[in-house]
């Protein structure tokens, strides 16, 4: 025979359906939204990855002045160095051949001529010859007749011969000095004097032309758009919609530049003065983010733009070309350590191979360092640390209502209990009966959760992702995370939270239920109150009486109001962090220099009086126990910028007499806790190199992780001379330093432009979860509530009984949960004010940068607002609530 | 008749120092087995106490309770639910259905812990709920719920059968129903009743009287002239 407790379950589900509702509902969120954003994210990662095979990423590029001959790119694909040396000797050997050649020649001739003419005058002088006229026709005739035989015999002479080989040999000896000299300073340079293993590589061309983008043909510049041919074999694009261009007068452009900008697919733009139709939008597996310089501080996907175009639209294109190059390793390397080597040894390749053909290296980029590429995939990978604290405290609420349900179950239904366990029925037994509604619940929640995780908010954590970057087409994927996460870890934490309460209530022995006696506190007086009046004293009584409901409530209340501290305090620290950027930059514009050598080799100069050179490299500071993944970007190690700033600087002001010691941003002191005296080890990134600092102050900057030090210990702690500068601190722009010299500008733009892609990617979604979370806040205390007059309906009959009319009951049994919901509300805004403090201190621990939590006036007192409006919604249900239950409640089912 | 359940010098107090109340205080009695016994008292006199404690649902301070000479103080938890789950049926004052399960259902949940259970449906026929065996406990009338309480009890055919004033809430009437059917149970079936009452009336339709106060044992009446339940007045 079945268990005929079975029955119970589907009918507690019907009779009970809106509180249940409630909590799947709740689940159904819960699970859907996390499992999606799980799923959305593997999917993405997933995608990104599978597109860099099939749409054949490169390992690098380079870019060259002139077009690569056929023979110079083979030998970039042997790998091998060019033998520099030898090509320059032997190219000065022959320039100094016929120089020497030449002077030999004209020196030859010379002194023949001179041999016959003293011959000749010699002989006038013997024989009394004195008219100079008569010399003259004498010394013309002698060389018309003998010069051509003086000229052999002086050749054939061994003087002559020696003469020569002396002359040949102290050119060439020459020659060799001067190219010693010259390939010395660049093999010290590019480290072409060390070890080096020849990496084989296969190039591709990516010829690309950068235009102007008229998106509005309006004749004005909108954008630059970097062209690329439609035939590319490398570095090829998904399209997310429509397809590439078939004709010369159609373009495919990148699809968050064209949402961003706002034009699609059937749209005319105007490139480079010709218009072109918009057939496809594209994701260039190359430009996931819309970088247009690798050392841009962020990308920007509204002023730059990627596009293709057919091979016959690229080559009637008057804009110059871009010889750029991809290559992919024939072995590919096993770790960042081999990467660093490869990409190393393809560049002492490349510099050598270059030279020797006569050409020259305008860029070169390893694939791993490019940030166009690797910035969205790394950001994706940083986003499952906030998704998995969100998804933990969601569990433990909901954990938690189900603990208190299940609680207020078993007290309802003590005698019963009490007659099933008198009767027979094991502890077993019971505890697997009440245990199954929360599981079957749970289930419930977990299996729509998880199919609406599959489909509709995978779709919407999918687009915020496409909100952000320039993503290609997501497949669906299947998440192992995602099931463990939301709903295999979830199943088991309900499953032992409600095993905990269940199994502990049930050791009560079948006595103590009959009796109702479940409480553990052997309290046997009445709490003492004043004498206030009655109402406020049955008020009182009434909060006393439900005071574990309560204490969840405030749980709860505090939750929610953790989760609007969030949902308000986000976009308001990026705003504070957008309007706080010209504060933080410690020079109005920082110009970092690809040298601080031109071509010529002088110092790049300026006469920009304010402008002030500074030295600057990047560390890695170790995020040791902090980091939840390794990896470069976010989630590795930290970049830390070292400064070497000048003496008496007008930028940054550091005490000269510190020698080694360092000062530190108040962005890294802040985020890493670090203090003056304490010692910090950075490292370099490919190098086994560590520095350790001891840390002298703290400079006022929040706007980067770095790390400032004098000129004079920069120079000495790395090695470098005064003059291998980075770059300039300038309070007013700089303009007579060519821009090819300038590797990047950091204005208060750069550092705004970090919150303006954020508030861009988040902004909507931030809305959207501060009603979500009204409604979770409104269901919580909705179920919360539920149960307090549920355990009083017979009390509130029995008042009504009494004479007392509904209003007066409601204000009972609403006016003291108003009362904590209120104090809860702003005790609850107090302490998630501070846990997101310290949350936010351990989420931007993550991520590269740093975030000052922060929270605006309106925002705090909105963030009790809206919960105390879930509230009033919530108290309107239940005066209905009260007012529905019958008189008849308190004359039945009394003992 | 053999001897079926033996309650030896049984002790029990609550509370301590000067709250101290002794509610048992030294029993010793037997009940043979197939007997209609009757535990009279009144208030406080701690024949609910009692009863518990031969249910298994509460425990001695000192005595023992032995049934077919297995002492209830040597078996372990589990053991004490087998036993109250192989041997005993109970019927509470109050009814304790489970509110979201209809009358037949109710009766179920009894049948189910039984190896060698009676027919559900002549459960329902004794009891006369054959035209409420679908009815919810909320449609019932407070003798109808008794009814099924005690379809609950009796359907798992158990060897005691626990009275604990069963008619206490029910009216004049319906309470001589009741105990008729309690009276039928223990013909028809041959379950041994302990019966709990305050109501001297019962004790007329016992096979065995024990009459408590202040927590001993004051008459212990075996009763010759039982009268059948439907002729009992009060």
């Amino acid at each position: 025979m079945k268990n005929p407790l079975i029955k119970r379950i589907p009918k507690e589900l019907a009779s009970d359906w809106h509180k249940y509702l409630v909590i799947i509902v709740f689940m159904v969120m819960m699970i859907g939204v996390i499992s999606g954003m799980y799923v959305g994210h593997d999917s993405m990662l997933y995608s990104v990855d599978a597109g860099r095979k099939e749409l054949n990423i490169e390992d690098g590029s380079f870019e060259l002045k002139k077009k690569a001959s056929k023979e110079l790119l083979d030998d970039i694909c042997t790998g091998k160095m060019a033998d520099v040396r030898s090509y320059f000797i032997e190219k000065g050997n022959k320039e100094a051949d016929k120089e020497v050649a030449d002077a030999v020649e004209e020196h030859l001739l010379e002194e023949v001529k001179s041999a016959i003419e003293d011959g000749v005058r010699a002989q006038c002088e013997a024989y009394g010859i004195i008219d100079e006229k008569m010399i003259q026709t004498q010394i013309d005739t002698v060389m018309q007749d003998s010069f051509e035989e003086a000229l052999e015999e002086a050749r054939n002479s061994e003087e002559f011969k020696q003469a020569v080989e002396d002359a040949y040999k102290e050119a060439h000896d020459t020659v060799v000095e001067e190219v010693d000299k010259e390939w010395g300073k660049t093999e010290k340079k590019y480290h072409l004097d060390e070890a080096f293993t020849p990496v084989t590589i296969k190039v591709y061309e990516n010829f690309y032309r950068e235009v102007a983008e008229d998106n509005n043909l309006d004749g004005t510049r909108d954008a630059t758009v970097r062209i690329f041919r439609s035939d590319d074999e490398i570095d090829k694009a998904s399209f997310n919609a429509g397809r590439a261009p078939k004709t010369e007068t159609e373009i495919a452009i990148d699809r968050m530049h064209a949402d961003n900008v706002g034009v699609t697919i059937g749209d005319t733009i105007r490139v480079g003065g010709r218009d072109y139709e918009i057939v496809g939008l594209l994701s260039y597996v190359d430009y996931l983010t819309l970088h247009e310089k690798n050392t841009d501080f962020m990308f920007d996907a509204f002023g730059f733009d990627v596009a293709m175009v057919t091979p016959e639209a690229f080559s009637q294109m008057k804009a110059r070309v871009h010889y750029n190059y991809a290559y992919q390793y024939d072995t590919k390397p096993e770790d960042k350590v081999a990467q660093s080597d490869y990409a190393d040894a393809v560049l002492k390749s490349l510099i050598t191979q270059t030279l020797v053909y006569d050409n020259e290296i305008e860029d070169f980029l390893p694939e791993y360092l490019r940030q166009a590429s690797n910035f969205a995939p790394s950001d994706i990978e940083g986003d499952s640390a906030a998704t998995s604290i969100l998804c933990y405290i969601l569990i433990g609420v909901i954990a938690f209502i189900f603990a208190i349900t299940i609680g207020n179950t078993i007290d309802k239904e003590a005698a019963v209990i009490g007659t099933l366990r008198a009767s027979g029925y094991s502890k077993r037994e019971l505890v697997v009966h009440y245990m199954s509604m929360p599981v079957i619940v749970t289930i419930i929640g977990a299996i729509i959760g998880n199919v609406l995780g599959y489909t509709a908010f995978r779709s919407i954590a999918v687009n915020l992702y496409y909100n952000s970057y320039s993503l290609p087409t997501c497949h669906l994927v299947w998440s192992k995370t995602a099931l463990i996460k939301t709903t295999i870890i979830p199943l088991l934490l309900m499953f032992c939270i409600n095993l905990y309460v269940i199994v502990k209530k049930m050791q009560l022995s079948p006595l103590r239920f009959l009796r109702h006696d479940l409480s553990k506190s052997k309290r046997t007086k009445a709490r003492r109150i004043p004498a206030w009046k009655f109402m406020r004293r049955f008020r009182l009584r009434i909060l006393f009486q439900n005071m574990p409901n309560y204490v969840v409530l405030v749980f709860g209340v505090v939750f929610i109001e953790l989760m609007l501290c969030f949902a308000f305090g986000l976009p308001d620290s990026l705003n504070h962090y957008g309007d706080m950027a010209p504060q933080m930059m410690f020079a109005p514009y920082q110009y970092m220099l690809m040298d601080s050598k031109d071509e010529d080799d002088h110092i790049i100069t300026t006469k920009e009086e304010s402008a002030e050179c500074f030295h600057a490299k990047t560390l890695l500071y170790g995020r040791s126990g902090a980091a939840l993944f390794s990896g470069r970007g976010s989630g590795g190690d930290e970049n830390v910028t070292v400064y070497g700033i000048a003496k008496d600087s007008a930028y940054i002001s550091l005490d000269s007499d510190v020698g080694e010691k360092v000062y530190l941003s108040s962005a890294f002191a802040a985020k890493y806790g670090i203090g003056v005296g304490d010692e910090i080890t950075l490292k370099e990134e490919y190098e086994n190199q560590d520095y350790v600092f001891t840390i002298a102050g703290i400079v006022d900057y929040d706007g980067g992780i770095a790390v400032f030090m004098t000129e004079d210990a920069y120079a000495d702690v790395f090695d470098v001379e005064r003059d291998e500068f980075s770059g300039y601190f300038s309070k007013n722009e700089i303009k007579d330093i060519e821009e090819k010299y300038i590797a990047t500008v950091i204005t208060k733009e750069d550092i705004s432009k970090v919150t303006t892609q954020l508030q861009h990617s988040m902004g909507g979604f931030m809305e959207v979860f501060k009603y979500a979370l009204v409604i979770l806040a409104a269901a919580l205390i909705y179920l919360l509530a539920k149960i307090i007059i549920e355990r009083n309906e017979q009390s509130i009959s029995m008042v009504k009984i009494l004479g007392f009319q509904n209003g007066e009951i409601g204000s009972f049994y609403i006016v003291p949960t108003a009362f904590v919901v209120l104090v809860a509300s702003i005790i609850g805004f107090v302490v998630g004010y501070i846990l997101m403090i310290w949350i936010f201190g351990v989420f931007v621990l993550q991520m590269d940068g740093y975030f000052a939590y922060y929270m605006r006036p309106s925002s705090m007192v909105l963030s009790v607002g809206y919960l105390l409006v879930g509230y009033a919604v919530v108290s309107a249900v239940d005066y209905l609530r009260i007012k529905r239950i019958p008189l008849d409640v308190a004359l039945k089912n009394v003992e | 008749m053999e001897k079926f359940l033996e309650i030896k010098d049984l002790k029990k107090s609550f509370g301590s120092g000067e709250a101290k109340q002794d509610v048992l205080r030294g029993m010793d009695f037997t009940v043979e087995k197939g007997e209609f016994c009757v535990l009279l008292g009144p208030s406080g006199s701690g024949k609910s106490t009692l009863l518990n404690i031969i249910g298994g649902i509460d425990t001695p301070d000192s005595g023992y309770v032995s049934i077919h000479g297995d002492k209830l103080e040597d078996m372990n938890e589990k053991q004490l639910t087998l036993y109250r789950r192989k041997h005993l049926g109970y019927v509470f004052q109050m009814y304790n259905l489970i509110p979201n399960l209809n009358v037949k259902e109710n009766i179920e949940v009894g049948a189910y812990l039984s190896d060698h259970p009676l027919d559900v449906e002549e459960v329902i026929t004794t009891l006369g709920l054959q035209d409420h065996k679908y009815k919810y406990p909320n449609q019932l009338s407070g003798g109808q719920q008794q009814r099924v309480s005690i379809g609950r009890a009796v359907v798992k055919n158990p060897d005691i059968l626990m009275c604990d004033e069963p008619t206490g809430a029910l009216d004049y009437k319906t309470s001589k129903e009741i105990l008729a059917l309690i009276e039928d149970c223990n013909k028809k079936y041959g379950s041994t009743i302990i019966m709990v009452t305050h109501n001297e009336a019962i004790k007329y339709m016992a096979d065995h009287v024990i009459k408590l106060r202040d927590g001993v044992v004051r008459h212990n009446d075996i009763n010759t002239n039982k009268i059948p339940a439907d002729q009992l007045d009060w």
